[in-house]
Parts: structure tokens; C-alpha cells; sequence
């Protein structure tokens, strides 16, 4: 026998191996640790004064600690307090709004209804696309809104269904995706999932119930393995939010770089600032995107870990992408799921069999453009109802270019995929790195917080970062 | 067995291709796992489309039932059931 040596390790592999917070799950005196008593309380402990980080009041913070805490120490009650505590919440805090504590019962009611009948009726032409029939009951509820008068208790009553509706309706796709899948149905899981405990955007994080179900701890040694994972990422959670706040200082309040937004206001009110600031302000707010993202997304997944459930990353280095795809779906996860799961699969599932690139297109278009235009088109619906539909739709026109360009880049990027890869370490990684980080920054150009510019406005400024004037 | 060994081999492509080496068991989890992505589950479609003749749009879709080299298998035998 030869003795197998180690080799020494390269640089790359040391970098690639390092990392800032240590990987405690992997260390079995941590995870022995974590499932004794005293471990247990200083986790949560940690947890605790961690996620105070990111509530301006405190007693949410506390609140959801609380609850995790008995989940920790009594986790056979997990799923019925994951069920109890959020619709306890949402009636506590619209008890003095009782027109909006009951069209958001009705709400919750209804998700569980439309879940019932399509497991009921599976072979129905409901049963079949249920998800598509949600979408088409939105769009009519919405349009129904636009066409009643304003201030009436119609009015009133529809746009806060809208509201609702616009809230909750990703959540419940998500629980009617979930009718067949194995294991066993659970009712108070489906409804814990219309609102996580830990939180969310108007994108589930982490997707349904049949999602939670199959990423649960099944016992105290996974339990805190999934619980040191979502400490770890709290931590690293806090770090990006201290390390962007120190970002932001120094760029935009030291070197008064304008922001991204500011500099298109400079532009379209006729004093735009010197070209190398609107370069900066463009590379300096991809980069403030990122931090957003990932610690929104690393702190309701972090939270998530800790009640038990070892969901992925919504951010995962997003950096080291060297496919438009693959940026996709390192920088928001579960958002891009959720474009996959209610677009793109049952587009390519039905469409264009016997064409395959012509079929993976259409099916990216179906994601990433129209699914992306009616995910954010209805999540900002107070513009629909302030502005009025057809304005609301002609202030989308730069998102509805930023969709369009952004599905293309996408639908060659998957086109692409599967060809040899270059190698080596600039033309492999750095150059195609580099080239999708120059494509998502231009594209933040048509994707600006502001939506009161034209469409030509966003040209405008798009074409004078390349010394073209009109 | 011809069907998992073929299965076996394409998923091993499909790891290979997204820089994935590690050790691939029958059971072990693909999507849910985070080892293959979306753009890989509908690469395992189409390859069950082709090679299987599985149609997804008549059967209905399930990241799970693509989720392991053993749950594409018995999704193949179950199609070849008619069950």
C-alpha cells in the first residue's frame, strides 16, 4: 500500500476554502453543544440580540425569538405554532381596521378554499391550472377596481382586496402547486406559509409548504446543525449590513458620488452630473443591490434556519456567476423559482415540443418577461390605482424594455449553456464574470426606483454614459 | 437496469457539466440539494421526453419526482407501467 499524501493546496483552493465566519455545523463539539440546554438558550440568545439588527422596534425581534424558542426546546408543536402565531398577528395588528381584518381573513380563507377544490378536483380544467386561473381572477379583480367610482365603499373595498390579493397571491400558488406532492398533505402548514413567521418579501422565501416539508429537521442532531447554519448566516447578515452602511458613507456621503436615482433626476431635470459619476453611480448601485437583496434574503432565511427548516441562500455569491442564467439565480433565488415554478416549467412543459431552442426561449420569455412585468406590475398596485391603469402601464414602459432585454440576455445565456466552457482563470472566470456584471449594470439603467420618467428619459441617460446626445 | 446505469450517466454529465465531481449515490438529492438548478431539471425533462417517452404535460410536474437518480427511475418504471 502507498500512502496517499495530501497535495499541497493551491492558492485559489486556500481562498476558495477560507471563510470569515467558521463553518461550525462541520465541528461535532458545536453540534453536540447545540442540542444541550444551556446551547440551545445561548443560540437563541445570540439570535435574538442578532435579528434586533433589523427591526427598528425591538418587540418583533423578541416576538419571533420567543416563538422559536419553544419551537427549539418543543418542536412537535412546531407546525401548529407556525400555523397560530401569524394569523394571530395580522388580527392583532388590524384590530382597529375591522373592513381590513376581515377581507384578510376572507383572503386567507379563500387561498384555503381554491387548495381544497383543486385537491378535490384534480382532473378539472381548475384542478389543472390552478395557478393560471389565480392569475386570471387577479387580473379581473384589479381591472374590476379600475372601473369603480371613487369614493365609495366599492372602491374601497375592492382595492383593499387588490391589496390583499397582491400580498398574498404568490403564497397561494404556492400552496395549489403544492396539491400533489408527497409527503402527506398538511393543513397547518399550507396556512403557515400564507404568512412565515419569519417573514418575507411578496415572494415566498422559502417557497411552500411541500418545500418546508421535505428541508425539515427531523431530529435534535439536525435541528442544530440547521440552527448554527442560520446563526452563521445572521452574523454574516449583520456584517453586510454594517459593511454596506460603511459603503454608503464613504461613496455617497464622502465622495458625494450621486446615487443612481439621483443622477437620472439630475439628468432628466437638464444638470446631469460629469460622465464618470454617472459610471460610478451605475457600477456603485449594482452593487447596493446586491447588499439589499442579500441581506434582506439573509435574514429571513436565517430565521427560518433557526425554526428548524435548512432552506438555501436567497443570495449565494453572486459574484462568481459567469452566466447571465446563473447571476439569475445566485442574486435572488426564490424569486427566480418562483418565475420558474408558475412560468417557466408550464410553458416548457406545453409549448413547442418538437422545437428545443425555440421551446427554451419562449418558455424564458413566458418567466422572464411576462411573469417578471405581472410580478412587479401588480405588486406596485397603488400606482395602478393612484395613477389609473393606462398611466400606470406607460410608467412601466422602461421595466417592460428592462424585462425584454433581460429575457433575451437569459434565453441565449441558456442557449449557451450546455457548449465547451472556456478555461483558464481570465478567459474562464474574470472575463465572463465581468461580462455579466457590465450586462446587469447597464440593464439597472431601465430598472430605476423611480417611475414617473418616460421611457426616453432612461434612453437618454443610457446613451450618454457612451457620449451619445439627443 | 439499462434505464438507471443511462440515468446514472446523465446525471453524472449534468454535475460534471456545472463543475460538480463529488460522489453521486442513487439516493442522493439533486435539486432540492442546490447540486443541479432549474436550467438542469428541464435538461432531465427533456431527457425523459426523449429517451423515455415521459410526457410531463399529460402526467403533471414535480421538482421531486426528478429528485434523485432513484426517483427519476421509478418515475421511468411507473411510466412504463402506465401507473
Amino acid at each position: 500500500m502507498v500512502p496517499q499524501l495530501d497535495s499541497p493546496k493551491s492558492t485559489s483552493q486556500r481562498l476558495a476554502e477560507f471563510r470569515l465566519i467558521p463553518r461550525l455545523e462541520t465541528f461535532p463539539w458545536a453540534v453536540s453543544y447545540a442540542q444541550t440546554w444551556l446551547g440551545k438558550a445561548i443560540m437563541l440568545a445570540l439570535f435574538g440580540l442578532g435579528l434586533c439588527f433589523f427591526y427598528p422596534n425591538p418587540l418583533p425581534a423578541l416576538l419571533v425569538t420567543l416563538i422559536i424558542a419553544f419551537m427549539t426546546f418543543m418542536p412537535e408543536y412546531r407546525h401548529i405554532l407556525l400555523a397560530i402565531t401569524p394569523t394571530v398577528v395580522v388580527v392583532m395588528q388590524s384590530l382597529k381596521d375591522p373592513l381590513h381584518l376581515v377581507l384578510n381573513l376572507a383572503v386567507i380563507a379563500l387561498g384555503g378554499v381554491l387548495y381544497w377544490c383543486a385537491m378535490r378536483w384534480p382532473k378539472s380544467h381548475f384542478g389543472q391550472r390552478p395557478v393560471a386561473y389565480l392569475i386570471a381572477c387577479f387580473t379581473a379583480l384589479i381591472l374590476s377596481a379600475c372601473a369603480a367610482t371613487p369614493h365609495t365603499l366599492a372602491y374601497s373595498i375592492l382595492w383593499n382586496l387588490v391589496g390583499l390579493v397582491a400580498s398574498y397571491i404568490w403564497f397561494i400558488a404556492y400552496a395549489l402547486v403544492d396539491r400533489g406532492s408527497k409527503p402527506a398533505r398538511d393543513l397547518p402548514m399550507e396556512v403557515a406559509t400564507f404568512r412565515p413567521l419569519w417573514g418575507s418579501s411578496n415572494t415566498p422565501f422559502p417557497k411552500g409548504a411541500a418545500y418546508l416539508r421535505r428541508i425539515e429537521a427531523q431530529n435534535a442532531e439536525q435541528l442544530a446543525i440547521v440552527q448554527l447554519k442560520g446563526l452563521k448566516l445572521l452574523a454574516w447578515a449583520i456584517l453586510l449590513f454594517l459593511f454596506s452602511n460603511l459603503w454608503f458613507r464613504f461613496f455617497h456621503g464622502y465622495l458625494s458620488i450621486p446615487t443612481s436615482d439621483q443622477a437620472l433626476a439630475m439628468s432628466v431635470h437638464g444638470t446631469p452630473v460629469a460622465w464618470h459619476l454617472r459610471w460610478e453611480s451605475l457600477i456603485l448601485a449594482f452593487f447596493e443591490l446586491i447588499f439589499s437583496v442579500s441581506i434582506l434574503g439573509h435574514h429571513i432565511i436565517a430565521s427560518c434556519r433557526m425554526a428548524g427548516f435548512n432552506a438555501l441562500r436567497n443570495t449565494y455569491r453572486p459574484l462568481s456567476s459567469t452566466t447571465l442564467a446563473e447571476f439569475f439565480n445566485r442574486f435572488y433565488y426564490y424569486f427566480k423559482e418562483l418565475l420558474v415554478d408558475f412560468f417557466f416549467y408550464p410553458t416548457f412543459l406545453r409549448y413547442w415540443k418538437g422545437h428545443r431552442r425555440l421551446r427554451m426561449a419562449f418558455a424564458t420569455f413566458a418567466a422572464a418577461f411576462f411573469g417578471n412585468a405581472f410580478y412587479h406590475f401588480t405588486r406596485d398596485w397603488q400606482i395602478i390605482r393612484d395613477s389609473g391603469l393606462l398611466k400606470a402601464i406607460a410608467n412601466y414602459e422602461p421595466l417592460l424594455l428592462y424585462n425584454t432585454i433581460l429575457a433575451t440576455g437569459l434565453s441565449i445565456s441558456q442557449l449557451r449553456k450546455r457548449g465547451p466552457r472556456p478555461v483558464g482563470l481570465f478567459r474562464g472566470h474574470v472575463l465572463p464574470t465581468f461580462g455579466v456584471c457590465f450586462f446587469y449594470c447597464l440593464l439597472s439603467v431601465f430598472e430605476t426606483a423611480e417611475r414617473t420618467y418616460p421611457l426616453v428619459e432612461h434612453l437618454r441617460y443610457f446613451a450618454n454614459l457612451f457620449f451619445i446626445h439627443f | 437496469m439499462k434505464g438507471k446505469a443511462e440515468i446514472h450517466e446523465f446525471v453524472r454529465e449534468l454535475l460534471t457539466a456545472s463543475g460538480d465531481d463529488g460522489p453521486l449515490a442513487d439516493h442522493d438529492s439533486l435539486l432540492l440539494s442546490g447540486r443541479l438548478q432549474s436550467i438542469d431539471a428541464v435538461e432531465i425533462v427533456v431527457f425523459l421526453e426523449e429517451n423515455f417517452g415521459i410526457d410531463f404535460a399529460q402526467i403533471g410536474f414535480d421538482r421531486d419526482q426528478i429528485d434523485s437518480i432513484d426517483a427519476i427511475y421509478a418515475l421511468v418504471q411507473s411510466a412504463a407501467t402506465g401507473n
